[in-house]
């Protein structure tokens, strides 16, 4: 037991290193759930699809291996992070297009748009396997070394991907902030998610919204998809776990609200690194950790830590 | 900058459409074939399905599609005409037949190409083999499709009759050239290619002889199909029995040792001498055709006088011979292990699909006696008009009893060949039959109670089904944990312990979710699927065995009194255990469809507040769906486990979860039969299609189905009437709310 | 504000005390009192917005107020109950039943089907007796098919049994919902808006239905309508709210020559209103009787 005190400075950072990544994923489903109220479950097929665009693209530059210099490390890196939020958006985009727009124009019922997405879903993560092969723990090129040793925080490692992870993350997520609060666009998504058919009369085009709302979330999870590539492996399967969980954290925030799932996403990333490593659970267990905590706010506070931004009492 | 004309290109339909289409043709040139993608090329798969010279045939059937789309209302009067649609069908059928089926298993792969090129390579075959296999397969098909086109476009009426007889000797043409090539080969005999592409000819005939006489501009399929049942009920069971059973009696292969194909006649002559029971002699000898000819004779009066009793004595006539042949051929059977022909174990064994098809047959005829005897006089008119044209004047027979005399001799035919077309099946499809088509449409079954009528997404539905499986598999003691000495029981009696543990299970799963929105409880059961998984892997408590699983799980007996059934390694009798199940659960839940909980259910479902208005508990209707649908997946778990014999936690993966919902979307959210339809349909095809998609692709083929299907159509393959208006979205008002008051109501 | 009549407790239906509901910064009711009398047809009117509908999810625990209490007594001889907090089924099984403003039937069940779910919410048997066929299920099934075309004969509907809901004329479909309200087996029936959309030859019949569900099944109905000659020819008291408030309560006639009610309606303010009715003879806003004419009886 003192040994996990003693090392929670560890399990912390490492935490906040999955959460950011959970808050990035989850920030799509809640947005997506604010417009249209329904949970997107091919959302986690846009993450992967992050993953295997920067793949693509990355690997045609530097081959298995390679050796640059720091700056073009840096360079890289920033192309695979756009990469993978470009192929995020247009993935998204796909998704609403053929998976939820037939069905809105048509009125459907939830159930409908839920079992659409799940075929959507798996057509997506099976057709991936089939076209770049179903082994599930691929690793991204090795063009430098991700876990290089930058210092110490007590106990805590701080290695130099994670932190670039973290610093992205946050960085995406002020930016996420900003659009939403501050431009057009935000304004647009936030009357929608207020109030579509009174939106819609004061000009606002609902189904450019919806569709710029599912890329813009698109490119988030994108962009964690080429995150957690890098520092994990990468393989066609690869968005369902993380995809889960990232649904938890948007929940466990208050489902529809930006800054929720923002932090919903960094506590379950923190719960889910510190909880597992006690003595008595084991790491085995890592990813019920998720689904209790799920089920836990739903019984006790289902509208999540910061409360759902309308008055939708569950 | 875009111009004004280029966006104007860009918004018209037609060309979004024919983008659509093409992007379209590309993702089907990336789902087909068996290219496989490599963790070394990354561009291999893809490359070779699109940058290869196959993806013109994509484009072109993009192209295909779109021009279909656009120009359908310029076809739409030419589709519509009588004889069309069934013309396009049959000619699939035989199409099918010709590409898909086999047609000599003796001969490599056993598929039609094969055959045909061996054929062409043998000298002294009968001169009909021949020529059919040689040429005449597809210039006949050409003749008889063109001249029903014909008929379709001129409907004259002697162009059609032409075109039918034409297209009933080529069927019953390959039906003879593959009878001969048989006695050439040898050996038993399970193809069925020769009998689909008779059925394609004979749906041909119907097609061209409707288009040639019809009076109507416009088919009205449904009221003919129904018409062709009502008219005189019973009738069509009874013409399709008798000639199969006909087939059988007479050239079908009833015993089969050493590879010599013996039909019923043949039978006769080596049985004689031997100490085979008098009964089965005499039925070798006579009673068989007798049998026949006294049902076929009476249910056939009965139908068409449409008298009741006649129908009754008839069927019972056709009862008894089943029961005849079923004697006579475990008599043969039995003799013949006692000989040890063909190193035979006991009875039932060596046995050709001849006598199985006679059950078949007179079954048939005997549900045709039952169809003509329930059917009250009154359901249709017409019974004196001229057959033919009265089926093809549907405005008169448009009643609802000719509508359910068709259900009913589609169910009785169902069950017929439920009962006797797996033993006629290969050993291969029989273990397809149990362990994929069985357990999955009882799967299904339980789950259309979840999504389909309460209106709930169970994402973790094998969770139900492992727990059964688990449970049986501790009772019968082969996990780590023993149970108590007087708890250890024979495999079957765990059904009545899953059904309470998977009842347990559902309400705690359901109980916090379900007061909650309808999304969550997707999320939080597909959680639950991968927890209990997770759990069998982990293996607290030394419970689960872990990823080993259990082995050694004892396979069912009864042991009832004087009733001793055990069940082996042999897939059959697992068939007809499970349709005992199939059939009780069947009965249970068609009952309760139509009760109040039933009710219940459709009015929670589409409007819960006006639901709750009226008094309906909606969180202890939606537990209670959740908790049947639970224990139904744990009764199959049951089978599962004592069929195959171990278990591990890999059997209860999501994927799994997954394919149970399809097949249910597929078939028909809500309706039992669609259910049904839609796992065995779903089951089947890949196992068919195997060597033409890859095993690994189903499930991506499977995704895209449930997408297209929600898309397209919703209500899936056989609607449930009361959800077919609502999936497809034709009512204004969305009905899951359960905000108070949509905001016109006003605060 | 008139004075009340005299009641004691047991002849109250609804008790309705200071009853405020919000939400956010809306206040939809506020500090509403009234109650509500055993066999009397009581109406609810105001101008859109007023917090009518409001009110009745209030009394159905759709919606629950922050202050204030409501308590039910809807059959003769219950003990008075709350309501707030309670769900809206157990409320139905207390007595009360409702229909909505928007018609919210079941469309895809058919006429016999939607008004049997009410009849059968009041039985006992579960789904294991019906899937086993038990006797006492089959009867209980028998009986809701027979209690149901009763129903359906009551409102004129027989002869559409077995056709689907979604499939039956405007005015059909509001007498449908009001046959599967009554199949609940209520003492107090709300009905939103009944007669709205519908022609004067159907709101003359539906005037005599509800005259009879209340005399002669001995049924309380609680009203919102606009139509103010419908209520005025049944109500026999008329509740009146504005803004979330009660202005007004009393009998017809009453209602009629209160000056904040004009008010309200017309826009002008209570004195000015006031002053005009002192100043000129009894102000006849609604010609009751009057068969001629069917235009501008809407206010």
């Amino acid at each position: 037991m003192s040994t996990w005190f003693h090392l929670l400075p560890e399990y912390l950072f490492e935490g906040l290193t999955r959460g950011s990544m959970y808050a990035l994923i989850a920030l799509g489903y809640t947005l997506v759930y604010g417009v249209l109220q329904l949970i997107n479950f091919a959302h986690s097929e846009v993450f992967m699809s992050g993953a295997f665009g920067s793949f693509l693209v990355i690997h045609s530059i530097t081959g298995n291996s390679a050796h640059p210099s720091a700056g073009v490390v840096a360079l890289i890196i920033i192309l695979g992070l756009l990469v993978g939020a470009v192929t995020g958006a247009l993935i998204a985009w796909v998704l609403e297009q053929v998976a939820y727009r037939p069905l809105r124009r048509r009125g459907a019922p939830k159930l409908a748009f839920l079992i659409s997405a799940i075929g959507a879903s798996f057509f997506l993560s099976q057709l991936a396997g089939k076209l770049f092969g179903r082994l599930s723990n691929r690793g991204f090129p090795s063009y430098f070394n991700p876990n290089h040793l930058l210092f110490h925080i007590g106990t805590a490692r701080i290695q130099l991907f994670p932190l670039i992870i973290i610093g992205s993350a946050i960085v995406m997520m002020i930016f996420l902030d900003r659009l939403v609060a501050r431009t057009k666009l935000g304004r647009s998504v936030r009357a929608v998610a207020e109030d579509a058919p009174t939106a819609a009369l004061m000009g606002i085009d609902i189904d450019r919204t919806i569709s710029r709302t599912f890329m813009i979330g698109g490119a988030l999870a994108g962009a964690a998809g080429f995150m957690f590539g890098t520092a994990f492996g990468f393989g066609n399967t690869m968005g369902f776990t993380p995809g889960i969980k990232a649904f938890a954290a948007a929940v466990l925030g208050g489902i529809g609200n930006i800054r929720g799932a923002m932090i919903g996403g960094l506590v379950l990333g923190v719960v889910e690194s510190v909880v597992p490593a006690l003595p008595a659970i084991g790491t085995s267990w890592t990813d019920v950790v998720a689904f209790v905590v799920l089920v836990l706010v739903l019984l006790v506070r289902p509208t999540g830590i910061l409360g759902e931004k309308l008055g939708r009492a569950a | 900058m875009s111009s004004p004309t280029f966006n104007s290109f860009r918004k018209n339909p037609l060309v979004v459409r024919l983008v659509v289409c093409l992007a379209g043709g590309v993702v089907l040139a990336l789902m087909w074939g068996s290219q496989e993608g490599s963790t070394t090329d990354s561009a291999h798969a893809f490359t070779e399905a699109v940058l290869a010279p196959r993806i013109v045939g994509f484009l072109a059937l993009g192209v295909l599609v779109w021009a279909l789309i656009s120009f359908w209302p310029r076809v739409r009067p030419y589709v519509v005409r009588p004889g069309a649609w069934p013309l396009v069908s049959g000619v699939v059928t035989v199409g099918a037949a010709l590409f898909l089926m086999h047609w000599d298993d003796q001969v490599g792969n056993a598929k039609f190409s094969a055959v045909s090129s061996a054929v062409a390579d043998t000298s002294g075959l009968a001169p009909l083999v021949t020529i059919y296999f040689g040429w005449l397969y597809w210039v006949g098909l050409l003749i008889v499709a063109l001249l029903s086109a014909a008929t379709i476009v001129t409907r004259r009426s002697l162009l059609g009759w032409i075109a039918a007889a034409l297209s009933v000797v080529m069927g019953v043409l390959g039906l003879i050239a593959h009878s001969t090539l048989l006695d050439f080969t040898g050996g038993i005999d399970h193809s069925t290619g020769p009998f689909v592409a008779l059925a394609g000819y004979v749906v041909i005939a119907a097609a061209a002889i409707a288009a040639g006489t019809s009076p109507e501009q416009v088919a009205q399929s449904r009221a003919f199909m129904a018409g062709l049942f009502g008219w005189r009920p019973g009738l069509p069971l009874v013409v399709v029995g008798a000639l199969a059973t006909i087939w059988a009696l007479a050239s079908a292969t009833w015993f089969s040792p050493q590879n010599s194909n013996l039909t019923l006649s043949d039978t006769r002559t080596t049985f004689e001498g031997t100490g085979l029971s008098s009964l089965a002699v005499q039925y070798l000898a006579w009673l068989g055709w007798v049998s026949l000819a006294a049902a076929a004779v009476l249910t056939g009066a009965a139908s068409y006088l449409r008298h009741r009793l006649l129908g009754w004595i008839g069927a019972l006539v056709g009862a008894v011979g089943v029961v005849l042949t079923l004697i006579t051929l475990y008599d043969i059977s039995d003799l013949g292990a006692q000989n040890k022909f063909n190193s035979a174990t006991g009875p039932w064994q060596n046995l050709g699909i001849g006598g199985w098809l006679a059950c078949l047959g007179l079954f048939l005829i005997g549900s045709g006696g039952v169809i003509a005897a329930i059917t009250p006089k009154s359901a249709s008119g017409g019974a004196t008009a001229e057959p033919i044209r009265s089926v093809l004047v549907p405005s008169r027979l448009r009643a609802a009893g000719d509508t359910l005399t068709q259900y009913r001799s589609l169910a009785l035919a169902g069950a017929a060949l439920v009962l006797f077309y797996p033993p006629m099946a290969t050993l291969f499809w029989q273990k397809v039959l149990v362990i994929e088509v069985g357990v999955y449409v009882l799967l299904a079954i339980g789950l259309n109670v979840v999504v389909g009528w309460a209106g709930l997404l169970d994402l973790g539905f094998i969770a139900f089904f492992a727990i059964g499986s688990y449970t049986t598999a501790f009772l019968v003691g082969a996990l780590p944990r023993k149970p108590p000495s007087w708890l250890h029981l024979s495999p079957l009696l765990a059904i009545p312990f899953a059904i309470i543990f998977c009842l347990i299970a559902g309400v705690l799963l359901g109980a916090p979710t379900l007061r909650l929105r309808g999304d969550y409880l997707a999320i939080v059961t597909l959680g639950f699927g991968e927890i209990i998984r997770i759990i069998a892997i982990n293996n607290p408590g030394n419970f689960t065995n872990g990823p080993r699983g259990a082995t050694n799980i004892p396979h069912p007996v009864i042991h009832l009194g004087p009733i001793h059934v055990t069940w082996g390694l042999d897939s059959l009798p697992y068939w007809y255990l499970l349709v005992v199940i199939i059939g009780i659960v069947l009965l249970l839940f068609y009952r309760l469809e139509n009760s109040r909980l039933g009710r219940a259910w459709a009015a929670v479902r589409e409007d819960e507040v006006a639901a709750q208005a009226t008094g309906i508990n909606a969180t202890k209707v939606k537990l209670l769906a959740f908790a049947i649908g639970a224990s139904t997946s744990g009764v199959a778990g049951v089978f599962f486990a004592t069929q195959v014999g171990y278990i591990n936690p890999d059997n209860f993966v999501l994927n799994n979860s997954i394919l149970v919902l399809a097949y249910v979307v597929f078939g028909g959210m809500g309706s039992l039969p669609g259910a049904m339809a839609g796992a065995a349909v779903l089951t089947w095809l890949p196992e068919f299609l195997k060597d033409q998609v890859p095993s690994d692709d189903r499930v991506m083929w499977i995704g895209a189905i449930v997408l297209l299907m929600m898309i397209l159509r919703p209500a899936g393959l056989i609607p449930a009437k009361r959800r077919k208006a609502e999936l497809s979205g034709l009512q204004g008002t969305s009905s899951a709310e359960t905000t108070a008051v949509p905001a016109s109501e006003g605060l | 504000m008139s004075a009340l009549p005299a009641a004691s407790p047991a002849e109250v239906v609804f008790d309705v005390n200071h009853v405020t509901l919000r939400f956010g910064g809306v206040t939809s009711l506020n500090n509403v009192s009234l109650h509500m009398l055993r066999g009397e047809i009581l109406a609810v009117i105001g101008p859109n917005g007023a917090g009518k509908t409001s009110l009745f999810n209030s009394l159905t625990g759709v919606y629950t107020p922050q202050e204030g209490s409501i308590m039910l007594a809807a059959r003769p001889g219950d003990h008075p109950t709350s309501v707030i907090g309670q769900k809206t089924h157990k409320i139905n099984h207390l007595g009360v039943a409702r229909t909505f403003q928007n018609i919210r039937l079941f469309p895809a069940l058919t006429a016999l089907e939607n008004v049997k779910i009410g009849v059968e919410t009041r039985q006992k048997s579960g789904p294991i007796s019906a899937m086993l066929g038990m006797p006492w299920q089959r009867r209980e099934e028998r009986d809701s098919t027979r209690a149901a075309y009763e129903l359906l004969d009551q409102v004129g509907l027989a002869g559409r049994a077995n056709e689907l809901s979604a499939s039956l004329a405007y005015g059909e479909q509001r007498r449908l919902e009001i046959a599967r309200a009554l199949g609940t087996n209520p003492g107090v029936i709300l009905l939103d808006e009944p007669a709205a959309g519908t022609n004067p030859a159907e709101k003359r019949d539906l005037a005599e239905l509800i005259k009879g569900i209340n005399v002669e099944l001995g049924i309380s109905v609680l009203l919102i309508e606009h139509d103010m000659k419908l209520v005025m020819s049944i109500a026999t008291r008329i509740v009146v709210l504005n803004f979330g408030e009660k202005i007004a309560e009393g009998t017809p006639a009453q209602i009629q020559r209160d000056p904040a009610v004009v008010a309200a309606y017309l826009g002008t303010s209570a004195e000015e209103a006031s002053e005009q009715a002192s100043h000129q003879p009894q102000v006849r806003l609604i010609d009751i009787d009057s068969h001629g004419s069917e235009e501008g009886d809407q206010l």
